[in-house]
């Protein structure tokens, strides 16, 4: 049954097929031509192709027999560094069989370990060496500790070109049978900011209304498929009304899934969006800042929002006077 | 007869005397004003909110002057025949018995003024009765009411002092024979807030429980009553001296419960530059909570007390005064309900996360697109979705 899904239907399966990357790719594919990696991290932003060179690796070092000697694991699903060693134990305790000596576990979003468990993970990868490779991801490799950075081959996956994401979308449109405009490209790749995956997801959505796909159509499928807006809640700040801003923020937050990292994000493309003056906007600027960075350090996203919401409902009513 | 001890409490000791309406004494000498001098005036509005004593304060009105009550509601006004059939007449001429009349209004809220009759029907009824009427209502500050409000007499009756109302409850008491300890009684008062109704209704379904329950019951109120009372010193003292330094010494919550009742109080207390002043030092107590977590620095723990606490009381200019109804923290039982109803979609996402290499997380972070992709029939065939799933599916593509 073929993959109805574009992103896995036209996720590239030989190194050949990846677009950008190039440097990568060629170290790579020298590594797996020798039938012997050793751990790789791969680093770089999403939609980039790490997932899909890792299993491109996979797919030459074991040819049909991938599947027995892979192991996909997600560290932001599993629950706890024991899960994932657990697994990994269960799944390394047999040797492979055939001319590659080792099983590969490929650990995905791999920063989403606390320190403590990737000080775990880096003895579990000691302890089953002779038997399994490890190919880690992540978005920052300055977020991997050390010790197992040491213990990898690092590659960074850079943030795809225009022109090689355009190679991508132009081959799965002559397979579709679609035609695209080039504003209507233009706005796919503005709105993707790189990511691949979010392109064709956008792309197939689009495509799923009509096969010729204009700017205006694309318009309609990203104002569906994006969350609420948070200037609704940053209004409610500049009238005063405090209590009514946390409340919508807490909706948004909850209702479409919406993380407080990507939360102070949207809030700080918006402060230049909003009526106040201009040293009023850098104030607001330096405290979004401040409290992105008690984000990471704190324990309470929306804690640390509210404290955000308070100093703009200040800000709204120092620059009315 | 009617079994006496399924009466609610808040009927059976119903105020029936001006000295019984506890908290209301200015209300209770402007409608005594009004009552000499009908007819200058033909109506007197009593509005407030629920469970003050408006409907009580009209009947104590009518035992006291030995009248007869006739009472109206909204919904009779829609028919019009209905009041003039009953009203009209009564209003105008003495009842046959010679009895005083006294005209309610309850809850005038409810009437309706594009509706035939309605407002314009109870402004006829002023015009023309006999009798002085007395209209009660939450709200009386709708522009509908404007007419009204002319030719009214206003009275606003203010929530009851948390005082009034324990006083209330232990006369109850006393008349029912039921030993509730202090504390509880004080507990029910302040969570009432004004509400008088509301702390009877309390107390009444505190009486009936059995002796385990109701400890467990004492308990949960014992450690709200801990709570508030450290709310109260943080939020209402401007110094910081040696009791709020050891605020939360007594309080007996976990750190993260009372970071949550912090939270949630602070803007009913705190405004402006206080507010913003307050949630900062939240905040910092909230990184200094999370390096404890991550780094098990206990050391910190000093000052994430610090910043939870005495930081919060110092963010004020000036002392408070009064009580403040403090709120039990709702966001955790947000997110729990939230979760229940996100429940397809995570299991959407969790079928959509294996096909597609990538996490559960990620693919509800990109629900909103992705479930633009999965209005494709054969995919949602691909994925093997349940009926329930695709109808949920269905049901956010519509919206």
């Amino acid at each position: 049954m073929t993959n109805e899904i574009w992103t896995e239907k036209y996720r590239p399966k030989k190194f050949e097929e990846v677009v950008g990357q190039e440097e990568v790719i060629k170290r790579v594919k020298s590594l797996v031509n020798s039938l012997n990696i050793p751990h790789l991290l791969f680093a770089g932003p999403a939609g980039t192709g790490k997932s899909t060179v890792a299993l491109i690796v996979v797919k030459e070092l074991f040819k049909e027999s991938w599947r027995e000697n892979y192991l996909e694991l997600n560290a932001s699903d599993e629950r706890g560094i024991d899960v994932i060693r657990q697994k990994v134990k269960d799944f390394a305790r047999t040797r492979a069989l055939g001319a590659v000596p080792f099983k590969v576990i490929f650990l995905d979003e791999a920063d989403a370990l606390t320190r403590e468990a990737q000080q775990a993970l880096r003895r579990t990868m000691e302890n089953f060496t002779n038997t399994c490779r490890f190919i880690l991801s992540c978005n920052y490799s300055s977020k991997i500790i050390d010790p197992i950075q040491s213990r990898c081959v690092v590659f960074r996956f850079q943030l795809l070109e225009k022109k090689s994401i355009k190679k991508r979308i132009d081959l799965i449109c002559a397979s579709e049978s679609l035609t695209i405009t080039p504003e209507a490209f233009d706005a796919l790749y503005e709105y993707s900011e790189g990511d691949c995956r979010r392109i064709i997801n956008l792309l197939q959505a689009t495509a799923s209304i009509s096969p010729n796909i204009t700017i205006d159509l694309i318009n309609t499928i990203v104002s569906q498929a994006k969350p609420t807006d948070v200037r609704i809640v940053l209004d409610y700040c500049l009238a005063g009304d405090f209590e009514n801003a946390r409340k919508k923020l807490l909706d948004i937050m909850l209702k479409d899934s919406v993380s407080g990292t990507d939360i102070i994000k949207a809030i700080q493309k918006e402060i230049w969006n909003l009526k106040i003056d201009e040293e009023l906007k850098v104030k607001l600027t330096e405290k979004t800042g401040e409290i992105e960075f008690r984000l990471v350090e704190g324990s309470d996203e929306f804690i640390q929002l509210e404290a955000l919401l308070a100093g703009f409902v200040l800000a709204g009513k120092k620059g009315k006077v | 007869m009617i079994n006496q001890i399924n009466i609610p409490w808040s009927e059976k000791y119903r105020p029936t005397k001006y000295s019984f309406l506890k908290g209301q004494e200015l209300a209770i000498e402007k409608i005594r004003n009004f009552l000499k001098n009908f007819p200058k005036k033909k109506a007197i509005i009593l509005y407030g909110p629920t469970g003050v004593g408006k409907t009580s304060l009209a009947y104590v009105v009518a035992a006291e002057t030995d009248s007869e009550i006739l009472e109206l509601n909204a919904s009779d006004f829609r028919d019009k025949q209905k009041i003039s059939s009953v009203i009209g007449p009564a209003s105008i001429q003495n009842s046959l018995f010679g009895k005083y009349k006294i005209i309610l209004v309850d809850e005038v809220d409810g009437i309706s003024s594009s509706e035939k009759g309605g407002l314009s029907e109870l402004l006829a009824l002023i015009e023309k009765t006999s009798f002085p009427i007395i209209i009660t209502a939450n709200d009386i500050w709708d522009k509908k009411f404007s007419l009204l409000r002319e030719k009214s007499e206003l009275v606003q009756l203010k929530n009851l002092d948390y005082k009034n109302i324990f006083e209330l409850l232990n006369e109850i008491c006393k008349k029912e024979n039921i030993v509730v300890p202090k504390e509880v009684l004080l507990s029910i008062s302040i969570k009432a807030r004004g509400d008088a109704r509301a702390a009877i209704n309390d107390l009444q379904s505190l009486s009936k429980l059995d002796e385990g329950i109701l400890a467990k019951e004492l308990d949960e109120r014992n450690k709200e009553q801990s709570i508030f009372y450290a709310l109260h010193a943080i939020f209402k003292f401007a110094k910081i001296d040696d009791r709020i330094l050891r605020v939360y010494d007594e309080v007996n919550m976990t750190t993260d419960e009372i970071f949550l009742w912090i939270e949630e109080n602070i803007p009913l207390e705190y405004k402006g530059e206080e507010l913003a002043k307050a949630f900062d030092a939240l905040s910092r107590a909230d990184v200094f909570r999370g390096r404890v977590h991550r780094q098990q620095h206990w050391r910190f723990l000093v000052y994430q007390n610090f910043f939870i606490g005495p930081a919060i009381a110092a963010s004020k200019k000036y002392n408070r005064t009064g009580m403040t109804n403090y709120r039990k923290p709702l966001r955790i039982l947000k997110i729990w309900l939230q979760n229940q109803r996100n429940k397809k979609k995570l299991s959407i996402s969790e079928k959509y996360a294996k096909f597609c290499h990538i996490s559960k997380k990620q693919a509800m972070k990109d629900f909103l697109l992705i479930r633009l992709i999965l209005k494709n029939k054969k995919i949602r065939k691909q994925l093997k979705l349940t009926q329930e799933e695709e109808e949920y599916l269905d049901k956010t593509l519509d919206s």
